[in-house]
């Protein structure tokens, strides 16, 4: 028991600052400790990664039983959530101040969805699974429709939330199938039972329908129809918060549950996971073409970056796995600056969303437009930014695996989807002259360094990854054997 | 690592470390920035001069650092002979550019920004030269595609430079990503993306079954990247770019870059079928296309650019041709074309700089008033239009030479005929080019007045011209180069043998042919230029930006009739996408044989069975009228309470009928405060999808249920049955599993349960404190309400009812243990008397009987839970673990005492509570909604009758707030 509470002493830490900070701004001045509980979270945030990255052995430990695993690879993915948590929450800052939606629960309740996305990806049962993924799923919920006087913003909530508790649904009709079939809820036993070569047929049924409600997580198409609304209405802080820290956690539970329950069956799942890899690709990259809402080709792009990610799951060996988790790393990465970027956007002190409002930007500020190019095309995969090496990792995985034409088709994907983003550098150096053209030098400083941080990143972090790629395969290592 | 290697890293280097200092330096002056931007090139040309005698003896210089290994990429560079002459070409053009635009740009233009570009540029396009790793080479491909970008779009204020940029961005850009698909594959077929390991395996490539893909893939980056038909339209638009560029880029090197891939890929991919087929006949369109364009241009930029698409096709065909002399004849046009083609730009820029237009219409009789551009630009127009004696022509001589020998499809003249057609318009445009310029009367019209401009200017285009002259009078001087370039190109050696005079061969009549033909069109060219503006003509710039906005629309249809915001069509895709994985997964394996017979059906379960499914469909076909609805749904959720206890489970069959007895009143109760009937908002179509995909679903789920009902599976009942008395002291194992084996389950739920009622009142609360009350307080409820809403039958009856459901509630709880019932059961049952309160004599009256506050229930509940489960602790137990014991206290039978029953204590408490929160909650509605609050129990009590008054009698009101 108390090697169980040690092993899990981070998600403890959290949980218990989170419910301490609730009762404590609920009894004092409630909202105006909102930026003080801000900082105190991204702080904590900060300090947990540390702790999690550099401390300990680096031994692999379980708890409660091998529900809870603590290894190589959950611990990268938590050093990814935390600091991307951190950087979000800190960047949106200053947009809720100024819009007047800095509420307290905004960083708690951030809090309490990272203790369930911490949770998933160290998930080593069933239940566990599904413990960590509504935890993170109600908070996101709330946090989605936290401007409950916008109707977009509280439509997206309820969007959001009526789809979840339906794939939640379909994700446990698919455990218990799972259950059912294996007599346990252990991923451990479940990779017993489940054998080799090609899964029993209720077993099969379970994986789908498990793999179904992932996929609704990660955003993958079919089940991606909750993205571009949701990613429109919330706030644009709660947006970035979206498209990053969940996407990693979801796709490292998505690894972690193929690998560690259906491990012996990877011929069943790797042909689902190629069906969404190719259909996330091109849906991401074709819808894209026709938006006019910033946020809402994020989302695209999203769903999109999420297809090439599950490449490297499809390819299912240790450089796919290690190719998804740089790839997310890096899309996390990009995703922060962009959104930095999408933060900052604003005419007469208003937020602006419109792709339009970006005409000759350039001109508006030249070191905004120049680190925002770079992003762009880090997300179109074009090199020599770092986007391309991402994409090169997951292709190189799936090549070797002989997925020679999934990778055709998403390079043929990534052409495709080129246009957006390129069609955003074009209007901010080279489109019509902007009768309205957005605010210059609004950017914060947290704003500015994060924006000019990432862009950097794109460019110097192809000298050698910073050693991501070597963590990433010790956690790959760790989850594949 | 040898020195050789190591200057070959920093030749590659030199150009982007150079890069770093133009703009610095701009605040120096102009000089001194295009000083500093010829300082790195020089070097660099020089060191790379340096090897070229290694070289030519057909020695290869490589250099391998290590970078990103485990992504297959290696900084590796190679220097073979082709690198050799486009390095060459590239440094060497390079430095005649910085000089030519040192004179060429104004004052005003931000020059430092401008060699910046260029070096960026320039050094990508080495890079591209000298990769030894095909990943590399494409990182390269993308830096010019990004750097070239930079420099067209050089200009911003034409509007033309905007559009010309992005055509440029997006073709060739999305060529080269397409080309990385290609690449990736032929690494996969060798097992390296070393480019010397991919050149060796030339053979293993072509038998393999990805050779066409990949072929087609690699193809598309090139013909992109090398404006091939159909790609062919984005370069003459790029052409708004500074002249300066546009020599550099759209002459020398980035267009080349296509050819060179082609040229560098030849070993490996050339001389099958394919090959021939797609390279020499897009080579070959190209061609005569750009030719035909080219002679209707009146931008002599344009009339250049579209003579470069031409050319570059000319040399696509070579190499298409697959052979060794045609690639012969390939290296050393590429070599030709540099020079001429360059010339000409400069000179291009130059008259457009002196005399403000480039319009040919314009132009006339310069030159006599430029003589020394006259000279360069006749004569190495006359190269280009291949004309002895200068190089243009020695090379389409033996292009034409290869074009004769070529069948294509069967056909022995169709690509001679074509070539020497487009060599007629090749030979009209150049001569147009010389006579429509510089030929004729001087005019008097020009926007300025034109003069040789300074030396610095035309210095670059005079050293090319001298090229063109030395080559095409003693072309054995170029052999040298050529044959170490097509060496490289071809993988082994060749022996080229450049002649001025040939004889009198077929390629010959061609040429005189062409040149005749040529000075014929020129000749006609008025009447020609007037079919041709008249003539109908697919644009292709305007196809491009069709087909955009076609794709642009599409994409548009395809995301607005996916995300249309409509709930319920995001639900129709996400069922039906399930469905469809359901059928994937059963397809995709074999069920094992069935192990159980099927069961023969009883008339009960019949019936039962039927009244289920009209009671399902009633829920369909009157789900809009809301009231009517909820009465199926109640009758439906009894027909399985009864399932339950034909199936001897009476314990479900309890909990479940409670459970949706509560249910149903709840929602009774909130239907109160809901509009009667659901709007129609959907179309015949659009339920029909709905219901074929609600079918299929249903259908997948029984036909699951079918398949696992017919077969044996383990099951953890076995355990619950053997351990339920021995371990949890009761009978009832449903019971002992709640509060015993899955205790922390059950003390969860009920927190939860207590939690959602303390949140409806909550939000409740909120919102009746909002504008909803307002709202709610206005509308006018009072038409249609009954004037018995509490009638006396049904006072009476609760009230007689409410110790006997009380009662049962006891009984149940206390049997739980051993018999179907327990503490959430006696739970609802007990919320159920009381809600039948409610009901009867209304919200107020009841309340104010009321004597104990539901929140506090249900905190109670818990706690009495918690500190059940932390008494185990007391001894030496687990959290929760139960104890029971068996006592005699006369004259009482034996009977057993468990913890758990203090547990369910706990649960009774806590369901209580928190359904009767849930109802106050809504019933506080009904008070703002207009809700008259009666004093009396009974609308009509007959015992207090005072006569006459009637029914209006709990018309003695009070209106709350």
């Amino acid at each position: 028991m108390q090697a169980d509470l040690t092993t899990i002493l981070p998600e403890i830490v959290i949980a218990v600052y989170a419910m301490l900070a609730l009762l404590g701004a609920v009894y004092t001045s409630k909202d105006k400790l909102a930026p003080l509980i801000t900082w105190a979270t991204a702080g904590l945030f900060l300090a947990l990664a540390l702790w999690i990255g550099l401390g300990g052995d680096g031994a692999a430990r379980e708890a409660f039983g091998g529900m809870f695993q603590d290894d190589a690879f959950a611990r990268f993915a938590k050093v990814v959530i935390l600091l991307s948590a951190a950087a979000v929450l800190v960047m949106g800052m200053g947009f809720l101040e100024r819009h007047e939606m800095m509420k307290f629960e905004y960083p708690i309740l951030v809090a309490l969805s990272v203790v369930g996305m911490m949770f998933m990806v160290s998930a080593g049962d069933l239940m566990a699974l599904y413990m960590g993924l509504e935890l993170q799923s109600l908070s996101l919920y709330v946090i989605a429709a936290m401007r409950r006087d916008s109707l977009r913003s509280t439509e997206a909530g309820l969007k959001y939330f009526v789809l979840g508790a339906l794939s939640s649904g379909l994700l446990l009709y698919g455990a218990s199938l799972v259950y059912g079939y294996a007599g346990t809820t252990l991923f451990s036993g479940i990779i017993d039972a489940a054998g080799e070569g090609y899964a029993p047929l209720g077993l099969l049924f379970g994986l789908v329908f498990v793999m179904a409600g992932l996929a609704f997580k990660v955003s993958a198409v079919p089940f991606h129809m909750w993205t571009p609304d949701v990613y429109e209405g919330s706030p644009t802080p709660v947006t970035a918060f979206f498209a990053t820290a969940p996407k990693v956690a979801a796709m490292a539970l998505f690894a972690r549950v193929l690998h560690d329950a259906f491990g012996g069956v990877g011929q069943d799942w790797s042909q689902v996971l190629v069906v969404l890899s190719v259909l996330s690709m091109f849906l991401g990259a074709i819808a894209a073409i026709g938006q006019r809402d910033i946020k809402r080709l994020m989302a695209y792009s999203s769903i999109a970056h999420m297809g090439y990610a599950m490449i490297g799951l499809a390819a299912g060996t240790v450089l796919g796995v290690e190719a998804m988790l740089t790839y997310m790393a890096i899309y996390v990465t990009m995703n922060i600056g962009t959104f930095a970027f999408i933060l900052s956007m604003e005419r007469d002190g208003r937020p602006v969303t419109e792709i339009d409002a970006l005409r000759m930007y350039s001109r508006v500020e030249p070191g905004k437009a120049l680190a925002l190019l770079v992003l762009l095309f880090s997300l179109a995969g074009v090199p020599p930014m770092l986007g391309f090496f991402a994409k090169l990792g997951v292709w190189r995985a799936a090549i070797e695996a002989d997925l020679v034409w999934l990778v055709v088709a998403s390079a043929v994907a990534s052409a495709i989807g080129a246009y957006y983003y390129l069609r955003i550098v074009y209007l901010m150096y080279f489109g019509e002259e902007n009768t309205s053209a957005l605010d210059g030098k609004n950017a914060s400083p947290v704003l500015w360094s994060l924006l000019m941080g990432s862009a950097l990143l794109m460019l110097v972090g192809v000298i050698s990854l910073f050693g991501i790629d070597g963590a990433a395969a010790t956690a790959a290592a760790a989850l594949v054997n | 690592m040898t020195d050789d290697s190591f200057s070959l890293i920093i030749i590659a280097l030199l150009p982007f470390l150079g890069a770093l200092v133009p703009g610095v330096m701009i605040r120096a002056g102009r000089n001194a920035c295009a000083i500093f931007t010829a300082l790195p090139t020089a070097l660099a040309l020089v060191m790379l001069l340096l090897h070229a005698p290694a070289v030519m003896d057909g020695e290869v210089i490589k250099a391998e650092l290590d970078w990103l290994p485990q992504l297959g990429l290696s900084a590796a560079f190679f220097l073979d002979g082709l690198g050799m002459l486009f390095a060459g070409m590239i440094l060497g053009v390079g430095l005649l550019i910085t000089l030519y635009a040192r004179f060429y740009l104004s004052g005003e233009d931000p020059m430092g920004q401008f060699y910046t570009y260029l070096l960026l540029f320039q050094g990508a396009m080495l890079g591209i030269v000298l990769s030894d790793n095909i990943l590399l080479l494409l990182i390269f491909w993308e830096l010019t595609s990004l750097s070239s970008f930079l420099l067209i779009g050089y200009w911003k204020h034409l509007p033309e430079g905007r559009q010309g940029a992005r055509m440029a961005l997006a073709v060739t850009g999305a060529g080269g990503l397409a080309m990385i698909g290609g690449m990736l594959i032929l690494g996969n077929i060798v097992g390296s993306y070393n480019l010397t390991d991919i050149l060796a395996a030339g053979e293993q490539i072509r038998a393999h079954e990805w050779y066409v893909p990949a072929l087609v893939l690699i193809l598309l980056g090139a013909f992109t990247k090398s404006a091939q038909f159909p790609f062919h339209f984005w370069l003459p638009h790029a052409m708004a770019a500074p002249t300066p560029v546009s020599a550099y880029l759209h002459s020398a090197t980035m267009v080349k870059a296509g050819v060179f891939l082609m040229a560098r890929m030849w070993p490996a991919l050339a001389g099958t079928p394919e090959w021939f087929y797609i390279v020499a006949s897009v080579g070959l369109i190209t061609m005569v296309l750009g030719a035909v364009i080219a002679l209707f241009k009146d931008d002599l930029k344009a009339l250049l650019a579209f003579s470069t698409v031409s050319h570059l096709g000319l040399l696509t065909m070579l190499l298409g041709f697959g052979t060794e002399a045609a690639a012969i004849a390939a290296v050393f046009h590429i070599i030709n074309h540099l020079t001429f083609k360059a010339a000409l730009f400069m000179t291009a820029g130059i008259v457009d700089h002196e005399a403000h237009t480039r319009d040919i219409k314009r132009l006339g009789g310069l030159a006599k008033l430029m003589p020394i551009t006259a000279v360069i630009g006749t004569i190495t127009a006359l190269s280009m239009a291949g004309i002895a004696p200068f190089n243009g022509f020695i090379s389409k001589e033996k292009m034409l030479e290869e074009a004769v020998h070529t069948v294509w499809w069967e056909n022995p003249w169709i690509v001679p005929a074509l070539a020497t057609l487009g060599a007629v318009f090749s030979v009209a445009y150049s001569l147009r080019f010389i006579f429509h310029v510089f030929g004729g009367k001087v005019r008097d019209d020009y926007p300025a007045k034109p003069h040789d401009p300074p030396f610095g200017m035309w210095a670059a285009p005079a050293l090319l011209t001298v090229l063109v002259v030395l080559i095409g009078v003693m072309p054995f001087l170029a052999e040298p180069v050529v044959n170490m370039a097509a060496t490289a190109v071809t993988g082994h050696e060749t022996h080229a043998h450049l002649k001025l005079w040939h004889g009198l061969t077929p390629a010959l009549y061609l040429s005189i042919i062409a040149v005749v033909g040529g000075a014929i069109l020129l000749a006609l060219h008025k009447p020609l230029d007037r079919a041709w503006i008249a003539a109908p003509r697919p644009e292709a710039k305007a196809i491009f930006d069709r087909l955009l906005a076609a794709l642009a629309g599409l994409a548009q249809r395809i995301s607005e009739g996916s995300h249309n915001g409509s709930m319920s069509r995001y639900l129709a895709i996400f069922v039906a996408a399930t469905t469809v994985l359901g059928y994937l997964a059963w397809s995709g394996s074999a069920a094992a044989a069935p192990s159980r017979e099927l069961l023969p059906i009883p008339p009960v379960v019949m019936v039962g069975w039927v009244l289920l499914l009209v009671a399902t469909a009633s829920v369909v076909i009157c789900h809009r009228n809301r009231f009517r609805a909820l009465v199926v749904i109640g009758v439906i959720g009894l027909i399985i309470s009864f399932g339950f206890v034909y199936l001897s489970a009476p314990d479900l069959a309890l909990t479940q009928i409670s459970v949706e007895t509560v249910t149903i009143m709840l929602l009774l109760l909130a239907l109160h405060f809901l509009p009667k009937a659901t709007p129609v908002e959907s179309g015949a179509a659009r339920r029909l999808r709905d219901g074929v995909i609600a079918l299929a679903a249903g259908a997948g789920v029984a036909a699951l249920a079918y398949v696992f009902m017919l077969r044996d599976v383990s099951t953890i009942s076995g355990f619950h049955l053997a351990n339920s008395y021995k371990g949890g002291g009761g009978t009832n194992v449903v019971n002992v599993i709640l509060v015993d084996f899955r205790g922390y389950d059950t003390y969860g739920e009920i927190i939860v349960l207590g939690i959602a009622g303390l949140i409806i009142f909550a939000l409740m609360e909120a919102l009746l404190n909002g504008p909803a009350a307002a709202k709610l307080r206005n509308t006018d409820y009072s038409q249609d309400r009954s004037r018995d809403r509490h009638p006396l039958m049904m006072v009476i009856a609760t009230r007689v009812m409410m110790p006997v459901a009380i009662m049962v509630g006891v009984y149940i709880f206390l049997r739980g243990h051993n018999q179907p019932g327990g503490g959430f059961v006696a739970g609802l049952v007990v919320s159920i008397a009381l809600l039948m309160q409610y009901m009867a004599s209304g919200f107020a009256w009841t309340q104010r009987r009321q004597q104990i506050e539901y929140h506090s229930m249900i905190g109670w509940g818990v706690v009495i839970a918690g500190l059940t489960g932390a008494g185990a602790w007391l001894g030496g137990k687990p959290f929760l673990t139960s104890g029971f014991d068996y006592y005699h206290f006369p004259p009482i039978e034996e009977f057993e005492l468990a913890t758990a029953m203090l547990f369910d204590l706990g649960v009774f408490l806590a369901v209580l509570g928190g359904v009767m929160l849930m109802l106050y909650s809504l019933s506080r509605i009904a008070r703002y909604a207009g809700e008259t609050v009666n004093v009396a129990p009974m609308d009509y009590d007959p015992s207090q009758d005072d006569g006459g008054e009637g029914p209006g009698k709990s018309d003695q009101t009070e209106r709350e707030r």
